[in-house]
Order: C-alpha cells, then sequence, then structure tokens
C-alpha cells in the first residue's frame, strides 16, 4: 500500500468495514476489527489477486470437462442417450427450436467464457498497472457480479428432469460428471468474482495522477 | 513522556518481510486440475480400439448413438457412419471399449440387429421401440483385425452357442432355406446355417448346426432327410400321410434319425459329411453305399425305358438304370443302344459283398452259368420297361468284357422278341416248302385213292350178297342157331339132374322118381 492516491480512505488510514460500513482508522498491519460488528478490517481486500487468479484458473481447469463430458443422459425406452452441453445445443437447433438453443447457448456456453474472460482481463490491467478506462472496467466488473448467479440454468434443469422423470423403462435421466464440472465453473467464477476488489482499478489510475 | 517527544529516527526499523506464504485458496486449482486430469485419464484409458464395419446401408443405424452389443452389454458404438466412395454401401467406424482387442479377430462378426421375422422366429422386437444395434459375435481365435464387413442378416448359429456343424449334400434345395429347422422325433433341435450350391453345380451343399445336447445325437450312420412340406404314401394298408410339424410344413426343414441297433457308432464330428434324403423312405431304400455301373448293350428299341427303371432279379430290385444312350458301330454298320445300369451288389447276399474281386469272380461265374440282362415290360398300360435278370441255362454262350469305363454285361432279346424271331424264322421255313410238287404228288395219290375206293366199294356189294337177308348163308346159320339152341335146353336139364341127383351120373336116371 505504498503508493496510495490521495483523497482515499486508505490514504488517511482508514478503512470501511465490510459488513456494518462503520469508517475505522488503521493503526499498523495488525489485524484491525471493526469496534462496532467485529468484522476484520482492511483497507482493501488481503490478497485479492492471488485469490482470484487461483479462482479463475480452477474455473478454467474444470471448464474442459464440464463441455466434453456428457451432462446428462436420457435412458427411454431401453435406449440410452448421453448428452453434453454442445450436442444438446445442437440437437435443439436440428430440431427447430432455435430460441431454445440460444437461451441455453448463452446461459451454458457464451457466459461463462464472458465471466472468464472478463475476469483475466481485469486481473491482468491491475497486474500491469493499467489506467486503461477504469469506469468501463468496472461496469465489466458489475455485470460479471450480476450474471454469475443466472449461469445455473443447466444445472437446475438437470436436477429438475432427474427428480421428475422416474418413469422406469419408460424413461429415466441421469446426471453425469459433466454437471458436476460445469457447476464448479459456475461457482468458482463467482467466487473468483468475489474475491476481486474493484478498488484495485482504481487505486492505480488515481495513483497516476489527479 | 509525551509521544510527540519520542525521537523516532533513535529506534531501529523492523525488518518486515515481503515473502508471504502462498495462499491456501491456490488448493483449488490444484484439487480442479487433479480432478479433471484424473477424469480426462481415465476417459482416455478407457477408449478401446477404432473399427470400420461395412455395411450395405445404414438403415436403422445413427452416428453417435448406435451401439454395439453383444450379450445386451454396451461393447462400443457407432462413431461415424459415410459411404463409400464407390457408393456401393456404407463404412461405419465404431469406437470399441477398452479390452474389445482381444476378439476383434478375423473370424469375429457384426451385423445389424432389427427386428425380423425369418426362420419361423421372430427377433429383436426389442428394437422396434430402442432403435437397431449393432450386434458382434466374438472370436478368440485368429488374426486380429480393424476392418470388418458386416452382415446383411444376423448369423443363426454364434460361437459361443454349443454344438456341432455338419454337412449334407443333396441333388436338390427343396425348401430349405437359411433358419430352416433341423428335427429329431420331431423336437426341434438346429437350424440350417447355410444353403449353398456346389462349385460342380451338381449338388446342393446344405450346412446344419445341431445344439448340444442333441448333437451327439448324430451318429456316422445317422441319415437327414428332407421333412419339408407334406409326404403322402400309399401302399397295401392304404394312405399315410407324414408332416413333420406345422412349422416344416410352411418353411421346411430337415429331420435326422439313427437306425435302430447300429447307434453304437461313435458320434459325428464336426463338419461330417451326410446325404441329405428326399424323404423319409429313402433314407430305408437307399441303405447301399456301394453301386458298381454296367454296361448293357442292347439292339433292339428300348421304348419305355427310362431313366431311373429298376434293375431287378426275379422280382426283386437291384439297382436301376442311370443312362440310356444310342450308338453307331462304324464296323458293322449296326445301331445298338448302350444302357448304364448302377447294381447295388450288397442288396445280393454272398455275392461276393464289398470285394471287388470277389465280386468279379462271382459274377464271371453267374455268367457262365447263364446270368443274362434282358428288357422286360414292367407296365402293360405304360408300356414301362424295366431290365431284368435271370439265369437262362440255354442262352449262347457269353461272357462279362471288363472295359472301362464300365464293364459290358450280357444280354438277351426280350422274350416276346424272342417269340417274334422264332416266328419268323417258321414262317421263313414254311415259305421254302416245295409246295407244287407236293401239290402234283397229292393229286395222284388223290387218284389212287378215289381207284381204291371203287375198289372197296364193289368188295363191298359183293359182301353184301353174299351176307344178305335172303342169302343161304343166312338160313344155314339161323338153322344152325335153333339146333344150338336145343342142344342148350338140353344141357340145362343135365345139369338140373345131376344137381338134384347127383349120383345118376353114375347110375343113370331113377325110374321112381
Amino acid at each position: 500500500m505504498t503508493g496510495a492516491a490521495p483523497g482515499t480512505a486508505l490514504a488517511a488510514s482508514c478503512a470501511v468495514c465490510h459488513d456494518c460500513g462503520l469508517l475505522s482508522r488503521l493503526r499498523g498491519h495488525a489485524a484491525a476489527r471493526c469496534s462496532r460488528c467485529g468484522a476484520g478490517l482492511h483497507a482493501r481486500k488481503p490478497r485479492s489477486l492471488e485469490r482470484t487468479w487461483a479462482f479463475v484458473i480452477a474455473a478454467c481447469l474444470c471448464y474442459l470437462p464440464a463441455n466434453l463430458l456428457p451432462i446428462m443422459r436420457v435412458t427411454s425406452l431401453g435406449r440410452g442417450e448421453a448428452d453434453t452441453i454442445l450436442s444438446g445445443v445442437e440437437y435443439l437447433l436440428t430440431h427447430g427450436m432455435w430460441p431454445l438453443a440460444l437461451v441455453v447457448f448463452t446461459a451454458s456456453i457464451f457466459v461463462p467464457i464472458l465471466k472468464i474472460t472478463i475476469l483475466v482481463s481485469l486481473l491482468v490491467s491491475v497486474q500491469r498497472r493499467s489506467s486503461w478506462r477504469p469506469r468501463e472496467r468496472t461496469r465489466m466488473y458489475r455485470l460479471t457480479e450480476a450474471i454469475g448467479r443466472w449461469s445455473m440454468v443447466d444445472i437446475f434443469v438437470v436436477t429438475i428432469l432427474v427428480a421428475l422423470v422416474r418413469l422406469g423403462n419408460l424413461a429415466t435421466v441421469e446426471a453425469m460428471p459433466g454437471a458436476v464440472f460445469f457447476g464448479a465453473v459456475v461457482v468458482l467464477t463467482m467466487l473468483a468474482a468475489e474475491s476481486f476488489d474493484p478498488r484495485l482499478i482504481w487505486d492505480r489510475s488515481e495513483a497516476r495522477g489527479i | 513522556m509525551t509521544p510527540e517527544d519520542f525521537d523516532r529516527s533513535s529506534v531501529t526499523e523492523a525488518v518486515v518481510s515481503t515473502r508471504t506464504r502462498p495462499s491456501i485458496v491456490w488448493l483449488i486449482p490444484l484439487v480442479a486440475a487433479l480432478v479433471g486430469g484424473f477424469v480426462a485419464w481415465r476417459t482416455y484409458s478407457q477408449l478401446g480400439p477404432l473399427i470400420e464395419l461395412d455395411f450395405e446401408s445404414a438403415e436403422g443405424l445413427e452416428a453417435g448413438k448406435t451401439e454395439i452389443k453383444y450379450k445386451d452389454v454396451d461393447v462400443g458404438v457407432v462413431e461415424t457412419i459415410r459411404l463409400k466412395a464407390d457408393l456401393s454401401g456404407v463404412v461405419c467406424t465404431a469406437r470399441m471399449v477398452k479390452g474389445a482387442e482381444d476378439y476383434l479377430r478375423d473370424g469375429t462378426r457384426f451385423w445389424v440387429v432389427r427386428a425380423r421375422v425369418a426362420g419361423g422366429q421372430v427377433s429383436g422386437l426389442g428394437t422396434l421401440f430402442s432403435g437397431a444395434y449393432i450386434g458382434v459375435d466374438p472370436v478368440r481365435e485368429g488374426k486380429r483385425m480393424r476392418q470388418f464387413h458386416g452382415l446383411e442378416v444376423p448369423p443363426i448359429v454364434t460361437s459361443d452357442q454349443p454344438g456341432r456343424t455338419f454337412v449334407l449334400h443333396s441333388h436338390r434345395a427343396g425348401s430349405i432355406d437359411v433358419g430352416t429347422p433341423v428335427f429329431f422325433r420331431k423336437i426341434r433341435v438346429g437350424e440350417v446355417v447355410s444353403s449353398e450350391l456346389d462349385p460342380s453345380d451338381e449338388f446342393v451343399t446344405v450346412q446344419v448346426f445341431v445344439h448340444a445336447p442333441h448333437d451327439l445325437r448324430v451318429h456316422r450312420d445317422t441319415r437327414f432327410w428332407n421333412a419339408s412340406g407334406v409326404h403322402v404314401s400309399m401302399n397295401s394298408q392304404g394312405v399315410e400321410v407324414n408332416v413333420e410339424s406345422a412349422v416344416s410344413l410352411l418353411i421346411g426343414g430337415i429331420a435326422f434319425e439313427t437306425p435302430i441297433g447300429e447307434s453304437s457308432e461313435p458320434a459325428a464330428e464336426e463338419g461330417s459329411p451326410f446325404e441329405l434324403y428326399a424323404n423319409r423312405d429313402a433314407t430305408e431304400r437307399e441303405v447301399y453305399t456301394i453301386k458298381s455301373y454296367y454296361q448293357l448293350y442292347f439292339d433292339q428299341s428300348v421304348r419305355g425305358l427310362n431313366i431311373g427303371a429298376p434293375v431287378e432279379f426275379r422280382g426283386i430290385q437291384i439297382g436301376e438304370v442311370r443312362d440310356v444312350k444310342l450308338e453307331f458301330d462304324a464296323k458293322t454298320g449296326q445301331f445298338r443302344v448302350p444302357v448304364l445300369v448302377g447294381i447295388e451288389p450288397e442288396r445280393i447276399g454272398n455275392l461276393g459283398g464289398a470285394d471287388p474281386a470277389a465280386r468279379r469272380t462271382a459274377l464271371e461265374r453267374l455268367v457262365q452259368l447263364g446270368l443274362r440282362a434282358q428288357l422286360a415290360s414292367g407296365n402293360l398300360l405304360t408300356g414301362q420297361l424295366l431290365v431284368e435278370l435271370d439265369m437262362h441255362p440255354g442262352s449262347p454262350p457269353a461272357q462279362m468284357v471288363w472295359s472301362e469305363p464300365y464293364a459290358q454285361f450280357p444280354t438277351i432279346p426280350t422274350s416276346l422278341e424272342e417269340i417274334t424271331s422264332s416266328v419268323t424264322r417258321l414262317a421263313k421255313q414254311l415259305g421254302n416248302l416245295p409246295f407244287e410238287q407236293i401239290a402234283s404228288s397229292v393229286d395222284e395219290t388223290l387218284k389212287t385213292a378215289r381207284a381204291a375206293l371203287a375198289q372197296a366199294d364193289r368188295t363191298m356189294a359183293a359182301a353184301t350178297a353174299l351176307v344178305g337177308p335172303d342169302s343161304p348163308a343166312n338160313s344155314e346159320l339161323r338153322q344152325t342157331l335153333l339146333e344150338l339152341s336145343d342142344a342148350a335146353r338140353s344141357i340145362g336139364l343135365a345139369a338140373d339132374q345131376i344137381q338134384r341127383q347127383p349120383n345118376s351120373l353114375i347110375f343113370g336116371k331113377e325110374a321112381n322118381q
């Protein structure tokens, strides 16, 4: 916290409690606590970049099997069929249900990629101390946080189908390993977004000279 | 002392360690990498060999969905389907499960399982709902292969079924087709596996598979016959209708049986050849394995002598006519008819049996004793002829001619022909008689006879005059007869006297009596 920009709480050796919003004065490096609610106080999220990187890398690692492995298996009348996300989209598209295909494609393939890309670009820009368009970058971060919770559509569909379609030999739906990995991608990207501290974007640009 | 008085410069700076341990959060990507790596490794390690299958059509097959199953266990899945370059069929690439390499040999067969009705059986009904799949018959021996030619119809017998295959030869396939059932005592024990023409075009080769344990019932002397349809036979006991089973009535069938009392023969080996008889009667008839062929030369018409006509000896069939030809002998300028007959010498007891040399000697001896062949009428209505062998001790001497390829057997003309020829001979001799001379001498004789008769007439007239009613001889004869009558009476009286008084013969007649 060497080059703190003037006019920020950090420059004034103050920090806002994340939980109750009380502004407290910080003293030294010791682990400070909020005098009102007892939560840990820190000017910036500790090790934000490192943790975000870890989550993003883990999400990338899970993204491959999530798309390559079948996400669910539909057994109807003795004939089993395992579908990956992409083959499901393809199935919907070839059967003329392109609006549904678009929804599934957006929610299951486009959004995770978008999130990972945004997070990686934010991390890189912060580490390179870039001051390029901090407002837009912050908006991108907010977008990532906002859509995170909507990426679980696939998992919801699979769980509902598994629970509902239990007709014995007539039709059965089973979840396959792909669903686990897909869920992991969603959770990990949400965690990554959570652990990233957007104030870091502004720290750099303001240090440059406002 | 207030904090403001504290001289900061006099205190040494604490060393702040900038080295920090990596955060525990890095465990998460580490675990993700491990799990992902494990899944990738497992998926990759479970990939089996990629094989190519040729089919005539891809009916019911879907890339990425159609499974390859063995005993209803998935052993692979079709990945791609494409047309062959020459458009003659389709090529499917299929990913087999790990471990499938062991049974991908050159004998392994693949076929598409669809719902079908064949051989009296309905199979693959389940595929109506679940879609077609590819069946496999794994084989553990042979060369390892990656490319296979798919069968269009499922094999009747897969390699895991216990039993044995036998080869049947028949002149006609009849209604036998792949899947035709094989019966033993009217119980279904097997199926026809293949039915094809022999390369020589002379007979049909039928392969049958008999399931265990019934395959042990096939012995070396077992006879197979075509049990297709209805067999109607008529004999002195009436009409007999025989049907092997309702199934065989519709789709044909093959039955087999081992002659009673001979089943001590060992069980037949895999692939043993058998003859397929036309019907059950034929199996009982044709029990003779040895056939010897003889050429018979006839100089007469053989109208009514068909191929297959019986060769009989005193009414017992011992063979049949195999061929009838016509031959021109350039040397003598005559036509003659060579008739090829097949004789089953085993039908005749004590005729040398199976030993050809002994048969030859016996036959030569019989010919010396008068054994001859002749044509005989088998059926007066239709004029069918048959060849009859019999002993003709009086016939002109002849011999067997042991020529190649067939031995020649001596013949004599037909009985009818013999009569005709003797009548002709008689007529010829009659024609040679000197009828004119005979006529003139007869004339002379008649004249003489007429004179003789006149003489006789005269003699008779003289005789009449001599002994007529008014002739002296006649009256004298009457006188004599009267006297003879008197004499007889006197003798009668005398006899009475002697009977009453026998002594009167000596003492004379007594007066007082």
